[in-house]
Parts: structure tokens; C-alpha cells; sequence
């Protein structure tokens, strides 16, 4: 044995090591704690107590993230089974947390609703059920819980469930908890047996099974399988061995695992120490119990409660209680203890050690508050089911009531009694509350004799009953009408079958209870002969309910009336002060007050006849009563006030209001005439501002507004403030605002402006304005919102990082004294983050400090300690933690130092920190160092903090591997998630989806084999691949090699490997092939197509994605497949794939050309929808399936087709946006002379005959741009009205201007249109192209022609000019404008978004 | 019975003055908390539905007075204790009438 764990530190150092990062494994002896069961056969605290808390944790932390996966589901039919699933864990989590098990009832009914559901249940649900079998249910006996556990397994195994490693790991270890004796080799061979292979936690459970009976041969065997498959061999093992070694009465060796863990190189941690303690324990030796005690004091290793109550365990299952008190003293009382003291607490009631439950108990910290004040109860509970003795419950009763753990634990006692319908223990009780003078009330009996109703069990009534008299109580009433009579035939049999039982029976009771069942009944027939026949003398005030409840049910009017009569008549019910009157007018007014008013009103005819019957057996009432029954039957008529109130309901206003899309140009134009007619432009003007301002055309705007100056409105200026602010344009931004203020001083920008003009004002050094823009914020009293507080964060920030100190100070304080903002911590952190940045973090401790006393907000904080950290500065780190404790508690403290050691890797420090008694978890911090860590891609800082927290109390374990596997995945680390997928088992959680669907992802994305069922519909494709693939290293190896020649883009690389692989029958992933597709469709069709055929038959169901079908599209066009083409398309539409707007476009352009009007069509109606998210042109189909009629010599259809939706008032397109230019481009450059004269004559016809010049003008260019000058001249003869569509003309000039060599063409169109040369945009543009084309020359004529006419040339047409002239080393005749070529560069980017 | 009772006590009007009575312990049935509530006024009529499956009542009731002073004067005492346990005591919302009437 020995040597065999000696060589095991080989195994440590060697194989294993590489593969698993050793941290990892010290982690495995965790919270597992499956080796220390210590006890004997029957039952141990051990797991008991030991899961309990972590798996706590797991359903907390599961329960946690509800929220937000939630949201994540798609409306699928999954989305049910995940609620499903997040309700059960809900309510375990909930159950555990507060008292520390789950009630087999709710466990039950989990179980039933996963089994009724629909379809298999989740793995990840299966695996909550499985677990929560063991140590949870400390109220079931052991065999229970196994039988239990069996039963889900086998009943979720018929209906489909598959079980994988995860889940035989749990059934593991509830045989474990549940000391269930199993060969564990018949465990493997049934693993074996369903494909599934063990695992390194697999064997630690193995061994613990092995070792818990004291077997270390068969330990052995286990070890030497994890030996030969070199696995890791943990603390777990030790700690396993520790208690086998006990338990085969060898301490000796027991005590010696410790040093031969210690030589394998694996320091003993807390679980072997328990272990150990435990083994004493059962031997009862409690000197050596605190000795150990006091050896691991003196460690740093620390024991919690939890540990110590395994011991309590320990010692009173070995039959030592009396030691109990002594390990009781040494508990510290976490804030963890309660829910594992409760468990152990009902597991000692279970074992029938109720004296040792109840020292625990007592001892317990409860809340004393009068609220809280029954703790006891779960106590008392569990001992009524277990069937406790009366006797010493009484005890139990007394001693919590002294100790004020309850307030009335007798009741209490008994209402548990009763629940479980424990006749004996409840008369027992009875008595004993008695003897505390509590009365003992009839009541007290129904939940016994309700148990008997409902099985008409006579005998058990019976004797309920005689039970009663016993104690001393008699029937009442409802006793008899609720439990009694329903069990016999008749209330008469009831009474002869009492009697003849001996059940002293009271007469008066019965018949009213008697009376009282017929009236319930309807049996009016009955009240009446009961009424006539009443001999006892009732007073009518004990009869009158059971006679209203018998009118109620049944409708006679004639019995109704001789009842009724009776009062009036008979002396025995009006006597007293009340005549008959008064007796009968009472009657009726409580009738109807005991009424509802809908019965009132279902009855109204019934009583209208009622009335007159008793009228007309001259029967009356007083006026008093009268008015009291009047204001009963008025208020029930509500219903027809009711009815008004729907006149009431608001009417919706709608008023939409349509503000008709103009353009700048046609503004301006209008605004011109406007200004030349005399007439108001005011509202023109700021229309013609605002539509500047959303193009973005600074220059122009403020041409425009020194222009029209006097005529600026208020809104108008806000839009040219903003439009500077995006153009960092501070001086003219500034300018604006003191206009704008000018001109009206209490008008307020929105929100968004002025955080604009703040940041430029900042950025350009205006520090003051920038104050003052703040201040103007908080005066004009503007909203603030979220965002509004981000962007201040961005400018302080912004200025953080540029260090500029006093500007942060300056801005921050004007934006936290004025109240713009709260100083919240990111809002503060740029005072701190401006030192951060110098590296002066003396000054940043302060700057952070200082916030605090400031603000009470200490931000980033973190930050300085690890600077302060990393130089040592010890004396200041003292400091900071001394304020932090002091300011916002010790706990917050604790955790700024356990992040900042975590983060400067010094984990030995961290882990002290961490293990700090009381300490829990704080998921909002952890959540944060998660991200932190997950941003900066620290794998081992996120590693450590995983592994630190592990048994922090109340720490949400799958969040925590949730963020480890998301920085895993971002690196590709496969082999480490499998770790992860190892220590989740091992640890007991129950992984959320969302956790598993990430494991999935990176086992997958690796090509590894995914160990567990995926749920997930969105996983078939990834799943097709991982069917497909099998695990052999050489095709993965393929495969990765072909990627990799991917990355390089070398497509014959890739190719070739594919083609290997082809051969050799290996078959890659989905994705692999969509790759490989991708690259080979940029130049090689074939191949591609050889790729692609062979994914699809190699996987069912293989798609290309969006980007390869859209490169597949281009591919086919330059080739010419148009067919295969339009199929491609098909099919990625039907995929809801969007292919690319070039893709599809190209595709119809070559369908044109083909002359295929039909084909067009058929994609005309397969995008239909769809234009505007793919981006197609609103012209493309016009144009094409024009030119493909022409092209079919169809010229005379697509004529009338293009002049019909001209002048349609329908048109598709507006005549100003119908653009021909494609299709009259295509007839001249295909010269299809017969068609351009068609079209010609179309186009002049529109623009004579409709007005509508756009066609013919953008022939006319088209005309000119190919050359055919003289044709263009004629057209131009014949049609003047082109030269006047400057729009169009100068739209044309802008875009040629864009390229080289478009000088001839603009030098023939200014020939054919002179006067378009003094177009602003137009002339601008023409010298673009002449510097672009360095015609000088040119440049010169323009510029003398527009300087003869006097034209006011623009600064961005001078600098260009004088660009040209000094670079051709010419002289300059004017002073060259002073802003940068850039910054006019810009300015005509800007002109020429300007369609004009 | 207690159902019929109970319907007829929340059918009553808006001004009805009833108490709704809460954390009524087991102990205690309708002849104790008419005794408690009788201290304020006289009860005419006092719902406890009981549970017919297990036999105990649902720790809930109401109580209704002759007249709102009544209800008042049991609004107006801080503590409500039967049995030795707190119960807790308000006044019943009208919306309940309000709904049964509709």
C-alpha cells in the first residue's frame, strides 16, 4: 500500500503534471468530502453536514442566474423544460437554505412533474434529482434514500434518459452518503456496460466505498487502475485511505497516510484532518480528537463548523455522546451553521439519537425575537414522525419553552400529532396541556376524525369520539354536521350506531346538528316538521341560521311560507320582547341580508312571490325593518351605476402630424425666393438648417446662417451648435452659443448638446466655458440621464488619461457640487485614474481618499492597493486597510485585499484572506474580479480566485466556473474546461445549461468529444459535426492542419489536406468545411464546389453560411452558372441567410444582360421584403428588367413600362430619384442603337409632355460621359430644359469629380451648359478634377471666367486652386485660405454628400 | 356551511364593518375569537373556513360587527393575542365587496 501511494508523487511530477496544472489537483480534495465518512455502517453526519453547505451554494448560485438565462431562451419548446427545471431548483435552493434539507414531499412531486413532462428531462435536471438524494433528506432512513434514488434513476431511464459520467458520479456519491453497501466493481462493469468511462472522481468515490468498510485491498486495486490510467491521486484518496485504514481498526496507518501524503508531495489539507478526527471519534477517543484539534489550530489549515459537527457525529453514532459538549464548546457559529446544524439536528432525530439532537439544538444561536422565536419546530416535528415517546417530547416541550425556543411547543407538539393523525401521542398531549391549564377545545379532534371520514372508517370515528369524552370534551356542532354524519347512511343511523357503540350522545347538540345538516340539504320538509315538533324548546335565535341556510338552498315558496307563518304564529319562537312583527321582519331583513346581491337579483321573482304570499297571509313587518331591508335591496342594484363609467373612457387622440421630407436644395431655392418676394422665411430658414445640419454640411449651414443671420431661430441655432460640436469646431460652436443665447437667454439646448459642447470645450482647453456650460446644465435645470452621466464619465476620463489634473478636478467638482451627476465611483475614478496614469500613487491613495470623505464612494481602489502592493509600500497598504475597515467594514476590506493579492499573485496571502472566519460571498465583487480577469485574459489569477472560493460560504460555484470557461473559451483551452467539467463533478454542482452549453462549445470548437448530452435544438449543427467526427487524433490533426492553412489563405495548402483527407475517408467538422469553402470560392470555383459536395455527403444537412453563399453567389455570376446561381440564392433565403447586396446584385445585373426578364422576376419575388435590409438599389429591378426586355427585343414594352410608372401617380420610385443611368449606360455602351432611340424619344416626350426632366437630363449626361457629344448637343437643341436640372447636372459633376481622368467629360458638359460652370457645386467639383488631373491650364480658365463674372468663389475652391497653382510652382493671386488642407478635404466630403 | 358563511360575509357591502383576522392559531376556533372581538362590539357574524382534508383552519377570518365603531374600537387595540400568539387584525378591504358584487 504504501509504496504504491509512494510512487503515486511519480505520477504527481510526470504524465500527469503536464496535463493538469497542479493547482487544480490540490483543489480536488475539496469540498468533495467523500472520503471522510466516518462512521459506522448506519449513518454519518459526515456528507451529511459536509454537502450540505456547498450544495447550498450550487443551488443558490444556479438559482442566481435564473434571471438572466431566462432571457437567453428562445419561445422553443425547450424554454419549458428549462422553467421547469429553474422552478425545481428554486424551491430545493430554497428549502436547503433555510432548513438545511429538502422535505421528501417536495422532492417527490419534483420527481412526478419531471416524469409527467413532456419529452426526456434535462440532464442537468435529472442530475438535481439524483443529487438530492443523499444527505439532503437527513428525515429518511438510509435504505429510503437509496430506494429513492433508485427508483428516479430507473423511471427516468425508461423514459429516455441518457446518463453520462456526471451522473453515475452522483449516484456514486449518494451511495456514499447513504452508506449504501455496493460492489464497486459491478459499478464499473455496469459503466462499462452502458459505454460510460470513469473518471478520475469515479475512482475517488470508488475508493471512498471501498474504504468506508474498511477495505484497503480493494482501495488498492482502485488506485492502481488510477495509477495505470495516470490520473491524478488527490487529497481525496488520502483522506479516503485515512478513514479505510480506521476502519479496519489500523490507526496506526491511519495516523501514517498524513506523512505519506506529505512525502507524495501533497500537503494534508482539512478533509484528511477530518478524517482523522473522525477515526478517533469512533474509537472514542476524545483525547486525541483535541489533540488533533489543537495541532491543526496551531496550522494554517481551519476547520469550519461544518467539520466539527461531522465529529459530533462521529462520537454520539459510535455511542459517545457524552463528548458531544466538549467539541460543541469549540464551535464558533458561522453564519453558515444553522441550516447544517438543522440538518444533522433531524439526522440524529432519524437515528433516534433525539437527546444528542437536542443538546445540538439547545445550543444553537437561535434568534430569540418574539417572531422567530419557534425555532424549535422542524426539532419537534421530526420527533412526531419518528415516533418519539410521548414522555420525553413532554420533556423536550419544557426544556425549549425555558430556553425560549418556543413560545408554545405543546401546541405546537400536538398540531404535529394531529397532522400526522397520531391518535395516542395527541391524547397524550391533550392531557399534558391540560395539566398547563390550556384548554383542550373539540376542534382539536377533526384533523383525526378527518382522517377517518375520508375512509368512512365508523370504527375510527367511533372511537375519536369516546376519546373526546375521555379527555372531557363533548361534539359540537360542526363536529357532527363536518366529520361525523358524512360516514353514515342518515343522521338517524348515525345516532342508533353511536349508541349502540357506547358514544354518549348529547341530544340537544345532535338535533341542532341535525337540523342544521337538513337545512343544508334543502330539506325544507324537515326544518318544517323539526320546527313544529320542537320540543326542546330551542329559541328561535339558535334556529334562525340553520332555517335562512335551508330558505337559501331551496326554493319553495309554499314551505318558505308556512315556515315563515310558524314564527308569526307560534308562541315558542316570538317570545320575549319581540313581538311577532318584529320576529318575522327580522327574519325576512337577515334572509336578505345573508344574500348575496346576485342571488338577491337570480331570485328576485321567487321573493316578489314570497312577499305576497305572506301578504296575503296578512303577515307584516314594522317600518323600521322596512327601511333597513329598502337599503339592502337599493345598494345591491350596483351594477347599473357600473354601467356609466365605460362613458368615461378616454378616447385616444390621434394627430399625426407628416413633416414632408424636402432637401437642402429645394430649400434653399425656396428660401431665395422667399427672401426675393419680401415674404417671412423664418420657418424655411430653420427647416433648411436642420435638414443641413442632419447632412452634416457644416460649411454650407453656416454659410446659410451668416447669411439669413437676422432671420435664426432658436432651434436653428441648437442644430448648428450640435453640428459644430461633431465637427470639432469649438470656436464656432462657442460662438453659437453665446448667439443663441443672445437671442434668447432662457431657451435650453437638449441634453446631448450641451455634453457635446462641454466635451469640445474640454478637448480645445476652455476649461472655464466648460465649467460654465455645467453650471448653465444644473441652471436650466437639464435632464440628466444615464447616458448623460456616461458621456460625463468619458469627457473626466478622457481627460484622466491625458493627465491633465486640474481639469478632471475642475469638471468633476462642477459636475458632483451642482448635482448633475451623483459621485457615484465611476463617475469619481477619474480623480484617482489621473495619478493611476502619472504612476503617482501616493497622490491617487489620497485623490481615492479623498472621494471618500467626499463622497463616500472609494474608487478604484483596487487599483491602488496593487500598486501600492507591487511597490511595497507596506506602511500605506496598512493604511488603506485600516480606513477601509473602519469606513466601510471589515468585510469589504477584506475582499479589496483578497482581490488585490489575488491580482499580484500572491495566492498564500489571498487564501488567508479568504478563509477569514465569517467571511461569505459577495457575488456583485466576485462577479466583478470574474470580469476583470476575463478582460485582461489573467488565466491564473481567474484560476486562483475559483479555487480560493471554493468553500466560501454562500459562493455561487457555476457562476464562478461559469466565467472561468468563458476566459477558457475565449483562449481555445479545451484541456483546461475538462478540468473544470472534472472539478464540477467532484464538487457536487449541478452545472446550470448555460454552463454546459459552454463546456459543449469549447469541447466542440476543439473537436473534442462532448461528454454529456447537450439539450440544446441550436446545437445541431455543432452536434451533426461531433457525430460525425470520431475522437482519432489523426483526423483531428488533419483537420487542424487545414485550418491552419485557412488562416494562411493558402488555398492549395488547404486544398491538398482536404484531398488527403478525402482519401483517407476522414471526415472534418461542418465548420471546418464552411472555411475551406470560404477560401477556395475567392479563385477557385471547382474546387470549392468539390469541397462542398463532399461536406454534404459526408454530413446530412451541411450548409454553406451567409458570407460563402454570398461568395458562392459571385462566384457563379463571373463564371456565368447563372442557374446555379439563382439556386444558391434560393436555398440561402430559405436558410433565413441575408446574402450580400453585391451578391445579389450582380446576380440580376447579369440577368440583364442575359435578356432573362423572368429570372429577375422570380428574385424580384424571392427578396421581396427584403430590399431594404440586403441594400438593393430601389431602381435595380426597373433597370434590369428593362434592359433585359430590351434585350429580348422586347424595346417597346420596356418603354412603356418605364413611361407608365413615370407618370403614374403611383410610381414606385419618385420621379426625382428614378434613376435611369444604369440602363441608358448598358444601351449606349451594348449599342443597341434601335433601343437609345426609343428611349431618347421617351425621354423627351416625359420631359415635354410631364415635366418630369430626370430621365432625359441623365441621358443627356450619359450621353456626354460616353463621348457621343454631338448626339448629347442635339438632345440638349432639342430639349433646353436639361441644362436647367442643375441638381441632377452638378450631382453629375460631384461624382465625376471623385476619380482621375473625368476632365474631358466635364470640360464637354460645361461646353454644352457654360453657365453650370458658376454653379457652386459644380464649379467646386470641376476643380477637384482638374487638380486631380493637375490641368492647370483648365484650372486657370475657370477661374479667370468665374472671377470676370464675379462669382464669390468659396474658400474650399481657392485653397484647392491655390494647391494646384503652387504645387505646378506658379504664383498664387490671393492670400490662400488659412485652414488646413484637411480640414477643407472634409468640407467637401461634406459638399459633396450634398445632393444639391 | 363556513363557505356559505364566508361568501355571504365578503359579499357584504362596502360599508360592512369587518375585521379580516390573520395568524390565527390552530388552537383557537370561532367561539374563541368571537370571545376575543367581543370585547369591542357585538359579532354578528364570525367566518373560519376550515380546512375538510386535514381538519385545521387556515388561520384566517373575518369578523363582522353590528356597526363600525365596533370595528373601530378592535382596529384601534395594538395587539390582538388568542391563545398566547399574535394575531394580526385589519380592516377588510372594500375591494373584496366590490368584486363579490360585480
Amino acid at each position: 500500500m504504501a509504496a504504491l501511494l509512494r510512487s503515486s508523487r511519480w505520477l504527481l511530477r510526470a504524465g500527469a503534471a503536464s496535463r493538469l496544472p497542479f493547482s487544480f489537483r490540490l483543489l480536488a480534495g475539496g469540498p468533495g468530502r467523500l472520503h471522510p465518512l466516518p462512521c459506522l455502517p448506519a449513518a454519518r453526519a459526515g456528507p451529511a453536514a459536509g454537502d450540505l453547505a456547498s450544495q447550498a451554494r450550487q443551488y443558490a448560485a444556479i438559482a442566481a442566474k435564473e434571471q438572466n438565462d431566462l432571457q437567453e431562451e428562445s419561445a422553443s419548446a425547450r424554454g419549458k423544460n428549462v422553467g421547469q427545471f429553474e422552478w425545481a431548483l428554486m424551491r430545493l435552493d430554497d428549502s436547503v437554505r433555510r432548513t438545511g434539507r429538502i422535505p421528501k414531499t417536495l422532492l417527490e412531486k419534483i420527481f412526478m412533474n419531471t416524469c409527467r413532462s413532456v419529452g426526456t428531462p434535462g440532464s442537468n435536471q435529472v442530475l438535481l434529482l439524483l443529487r438530492s438524494c443523499g444527505s439532503l433528506l437527513p428525515e429518511l432512513t438510509h435504505s429510503e434514500r437509496t430506494e429513492f434514488v433508485h427508483r428516479i434513476w430507473d423511471q427516468l431511464q425508461k423514459l429516455g434518459t441518457t446518463y453520462d459520467i456526471s451522473h453515475y458520479n452522483a449516484l456514486l456519491k449518494v451511495y456514499l452518503q447513504n452508506e449504501y453497501k455496493f460492489s464497486p466493481t459491478d459499478f464499473l462493469a455496469k459503466m462499462e456496460e452502458a459505454n460510460i468511462q470513469p473518471n478520475r472522481v469515479t475512482y475517488q468515490r470508488l475508493i471512498a466505498a471501498y474504504c468506508n468498510v474498511g477495505d484497503i485491498e480493494g482501495a488498492s486495486k482502485i488506485l492502481g487502475f488510477m495509477k495505470s490510467k495516470d490520473l491524478p491521486v488527490t487529497e481525496a484518496v488520502f483522506s479516503a485511505l485515512v478513514t479505510g485504514h480506521a476502519r479496519a481498526g489500523d490507526m496506526e496507518n491511519a495516523e501514517n497516510i498524513i506523512t505519506v501524503m506529505k512525502e507524495a508531495g501533497i500537503e494534508p489539507g482539512p478533509d484528511t484532518y477530518l478524517a482523522l478526527l473522525n477515526a478517533y471519534a469512533e474509537k472514542g477517543d476524545i483525547d486525541c480528537v483535541k489533540q488533533t484539534l489543537e495541532k491543526v489550530k496551531k496550522s494554517d489549515i481551519y476547520l469550519m463548523d461544518r467539520d466539527l459537527l461531522q465529529v459530533i457525529f462521529a462520537f454520539s453514532k459510535a455511542g459517545y455522546p457524552q463528548y458531544v459538549s466538549e467539541i460543541l464548546e469549540k464551535i464558533t457559529y458561522e453564519g453558515r451553521y444553522i441550516p447544517d446544524a438543522m440538518n444533522l439536528i433531524l439526522l440524529l432525530v432519524t437515528e433516534k439519537m433525539e437527546d444528542t439532537a437536542l443538546e445540538i439544538l439547545l445550543a444553537c444561536p437561535a434568534p430569540r425575537k418574539e417572531n422567530l422565536s419557534d425555532f424549535g419546530s422542524f426539532f419537534l416535528q421530526h420527533c412526531v414522525t419518528m415516533n418519539t415517546p410521548a414522555e420525553k417530547l413532554q420533556d423536550y416541550c419544557k426544556k425549549l419553552k425555558a430556553a425560549q425556543m418556543h413560545s408554545c411547543p405543546l401546541q405546537f407538539t400536538l398540531h404535529c400529532a394531529l397532522s400526522a393523525r397520531k391518535a395516542d401521542l395527541a391524547k397524550a398531549l391533550m392531557e399534558a396541556l391540560k395539566e398547563e391549564d390550556f384548554p383542550v377545545r373539540a376542534h382539536y379532534f377533526w384533523p383525526l376524525l378527518a382522517g377517518h371520514q375520508k375512509e368512512k372508517n365508523v370504527q375510527g370515528i367511533i372511537e375519536v369520539l369516546k376519546g373526546m369524552h375521555e379527555v372531557g370534551i363533548n361534539p359540537d356542532q360542526d363536529t357532527y354536521i363536518t366529520y361525523v354524519f358524512p360516514c353514515f347512511d342518515s343522521v338517524k343511523s348515525a345516532r342508533t350506531v353511536l349508541q349502540e357503540n357506547g358514544c354518549p350522545v348529547d341530544n340537544g347538540t345532535f338535533s341542532q346538528a341535525e337540523l342544521r345538516s337538513e337545512a343544508l340539504n334543502g330539506n325544507l320538509d324537515f326544518v318544517l316538521s323539526f320546527l313544529k315538533s320542537n320540543t326542546s324548546h330551542f329559541s328561535y335565535l339558535y334556529l334562525r341560521g340553520s332555517v335562512i341556510l335551508a330558505f337559501r338552498r331551496c326554493v319553495d315558496i309554499n314551505l318558505w311560507s308556512k315556515i315563515t307563518e310558524l314564527f308569526y304564529k307560534d308562541k315558542r319562537y316570538y317570545l320575549g320582547p319581540q313581538g311577532p312583527t318584529e320576529a318575522v321582519g327580522y327574519f325576512l331583513y337577515t334572509l336578505i341580508d345573508s344574500m348575496s346581491d346576485s342571488e338577491v337579483q337570480a331570485k328576485e321573482e321567487c321573493l316578489r312571490q314570497y312577499f305576497h304570499q305572506l301578504k296575503k297571509m296578512n303577515i307584516t313587518i314594522s317600518q323600521n325593518i322596512y327601511r333597513g331591508i329598502r337599503n339592502i335591496l337599493d345598494s345591491y342594484r350596483v351594477p347599473e351605476l357600473i354601467k356609466d363609467v365605460n362613458v368615461l373612457v378616454e378616447v385616444e387622440k390621434t394627430d399625426s402630424e407628416k413633416t414632408s421630407q424636402l432637401k437642402s436644395s429645394d430649400l434653399e431655392s425656396k428660401l431665395e425666393n422667399l427672401k426675393a418676394e419680401n415674404q417671412p422665411i423664418r420657418d424655411t430658414l430653420r427647416q433648411l438648417i436642420l435638414v443641413l445640419c442632419s447632412e452634416e454640411n457644416m460649411q454650407k449651414a453656416l454659410e446659410i446662417k451668416a447669411k439669413y443671420e437676422s432671420d435664426m431661430v432658436v432651434s436653428g441655432y441648437a442644430a448648428l451648435i450640435g453640428l459644430c460640436c461633431r465637427h470639432d469646431n469649438v470656436e464656432d460652436a462657442l460662438n453659437l452659443k453665446q448667439e443663441f443665447d443672445r437671442l434668447d437667454s432662457t431657451a435650453v439646448l437638449d441634453t446631448r448638446k450641451y455634453t457635446e459642447l462641454v466635451k469640445v470645450l474640454e478637448k480645445h482647453g476652455k476649461l472655464q466655458d466648460a465649467v460654465n456650460i455645467l453650471k448653465e446644465m444644473k441652471e436650466k435645470d437639464v435632464v440628466v440621464r444615464d447616458g448623460t452621466i456616461l458621456s460625463f464619465f468619458h469627457i473626466l476620463n478622457g481627460a484622466a488619461l491625458r493627465g491633465e489634473v486640474e481639469t478632471v478636478k475642475q469638471l468633476h467638482e462642477t459636475i458632483v457640487t451642482s448635482g448633475l451627476a451623483k459621485p457615484s465611483i465611476a463617475i469619481s475614478s477619474p480623480l484617482v485614474t489621473v495619478y493611476l496614469e502619472k504612476d503617482d500613487v501616493r497622490a491617487a491613495l489620497e485623490a481615492s481618499v479623498e472621494c471618500y470623505e467626499k463622497y463616500k464612494v472609494l474608487p478604484r481602489i483596487h487599483d491602488v492597493l496593487c500598486k501600492l502592493m507591487e511597490k511595497g509600500e507596506s506602511d500605506l497598504i496598512q493604511k488603506v486597510m485600516d480606513f477601509v475597515s473602519h469606513e466601510q467594514g471589515e468585510m469589504m476590506m477584506l475582499y479589496d485585499l483578497f482581490f488585490a493579492f489575488l491580482q499580484m499573485g500572491n495566492y498564500k496571502e489571498a487564501k488567508k484572506i479568504i478563509e477569514t472566519p465569517g467571511i461569505r460571498a459577495r457575488p456583485g465583487r466576485l462577479q466583478w474580479f470574474c470580469d476583470r480577469c476575463i478582460a485582461s485574459n489573467q488565466v491564473e489569477t481567474l484560476e486562483k480566485l475559483v479555487e480560493l472560493t471554493q468553500k466560501l460560504f454562500e459562493c455561487d460555484r457555476d457562476q464562478l466556473y461559469y466565467n472561468l470557461l468563458r476566459l477558457y473559451k475565449m483562449n481555445g483551452d479545451w484541456q483546461r474546461a475538462d478540468v473544470v467539467w472534472n472539478k464540477i463533478q467532484e464538487e457536487n454542482i449541478i452545472p446550470h445549461e448555460k454552463t454546459l452549453r459552454l463546456l459543449a462549445e469549447i469541447f466542440s470548437n476543439a473537436n473534442q468529444e462532448v461528454p454529456f448530452d447537450v439539450p440544446e435544438l441550436w446545437y445541431e449543427d455543432k452536434t451533426h459535426g461531433r457525430i460525425v467526427l470520431s475522437p482519432s487524433h489523426e483526423e483531428t490533426d488533419l483537420q487542424n492542419e487545414m485550418l491552419k492553412a485557412c488562416q494562411r489563405k493558402d488555398s492549395k495548402g488547404a486544398y491538398d489536406i482536404f484531398l488527403k483527407a478525402q482519401n483517407q475517408d476522414t471526415v472534418f467538422c461542418s465548420e471546418a468545411y464552411r472555411t475551406l469553402v470560404k477560401l477556395l470560392l475567392v479563385d477557385g470555383y471547382t474546387d470549392a464546389m468539390e469541397v462542398k459536395q463532399a461536406a454534404e455527403t459526408h454530413i446530412k444537412g451541411f450548409t454553406l453560411n451567409e458570407a460563402a453563399n454570398s461568395l458562392l453567389i459571385l462566384a457563379q455570376v463571373r463564371r456565368d452558372y447563372l442557374k446555379e446561381a439563382l439556386t444558391v440564392l434560393r436555398t440561402a433565403l430559405d436558410l433565413g441567410q441575408l446574402p450580400s447586396r453585391m451578391a445579389v446584385t450582380r446576380l440580376i445585373q447579369a440577368f440583364g444582360l442575359k435578356g432573362d426578364v423572368e429570372s429577375i422576376q422570380t428574385i424580384q419575388t424571392m427578396v421581396k421584403g427584403l430590399e431594404h435590409t440586403i441594400g438593393l438599389s430601389r431602381m435595380i429591378f426597373i433597370n434590369n428588367i428593362a434592359l433585359a426586355q430590351i434585350k429580348s427585343n422586347n424595346i417597346d414594352v420596356a418603354v412603356e413600362n418605364i413611361e407608365s410608372m413615370l407618370t403614374s401617380e403611383n410610381s414606385p420610385v419618385e420621379p426625382q430619384y428614378f434613376g435611369l443611368t444604369y440602363l441608358f449606360r448598358k444601351v449606349i455602351e451594348e449599342q443597341l442603337e434601335p433601343a437609345l432611340e426609343k428611349i431618347s424619344i421617351m425621354a423627351e416626350r416625359l420631359a415635354n409632355q410631364f415635366a418630369v426632366y430626370k430621365p432625359v437630363t441623365d441621358l443627356f449626361l450619359q450621353l456626354v460621359d460616353s463621348g457621343k457629344v454631338d448626339d448629347a448637343r442635339a438632345l440638349l437643341q432639342r430639349c433646353g430644359a436639361i441644362a436647367e436640372q442643375t441638381s441632377v447636372l452638378s450631382a453629375f459633376c460631384i461624382r465625376k469629380s471623385q476619380t482621375p481622368g473625368q476632365t474631358p467629360t466635364l470640360k464637354s458638359l460645361t461646353e454644352l451648359i457654360p453657365e453650370l460652370k458658376e454653379k457652386e457645386a459644380a464649379y467646386t467639383s470641376i476643380i477637384r478634377s482638374y487638380a486631380l488631373d493637375s490641368d492647370v491650364a483648365s484650372a486657370k480658365a475657370l477661374y479667370e471666367h468665374l472671377t470676370a463674372r464675379n462669382v464669390k468663389l468659396n474658400d474650399l475652391f481657392l485653397k484647392r486652386y491655390a494647391v494646384l497653382l503652387s504645387s505646378a510652382g506658379e504664383p498664387v493671386p490671393f492670400t490662400e485660405p488659412p485652414e488646413s488642407f484637411e480640414f477643407y478635404t472634409k468640407q467637401l466630403k461634406e459638399s459633396r454628400e450634398d445632393p444639391l | 356551511m363556513a363557505a356559505a358563511a364566508l361568501r355571504s360575509a365578503m359579499v357584504a357591502r362596502k360599508s360592512r364593518p369587518i375585521a379580516f383576522v390573520r395568524d390565527i392559531p390552530w388552537t383557537a376556533a370561532s367561539h374563541e375569537l368571537r370571545e376575543h372581538f367581543g370585547q369591542f362590539g357585538r359579532v354578528r357574524r364570525c367566518t373560519l373556513p376550515f380546512d375538510r382534508e386535514t381538519g385545521f383552519h387556515k388561520g384566517i377570518a373575518w369578523i363582522v360587527f353590528s356597526s363600525s365603531e365596533e370595528l373601530q374600537n378592535a382596529l384601534q387595540q395594538e395587539n390582538h393575542t388568542i391563545d398566547g400568539v399574535k394575531v394580526q387584525v385589519q380592516a377588510q378591504k372594500p375591494s373584496f365587496a366590490r368584486e363579490s358584487s360585480i
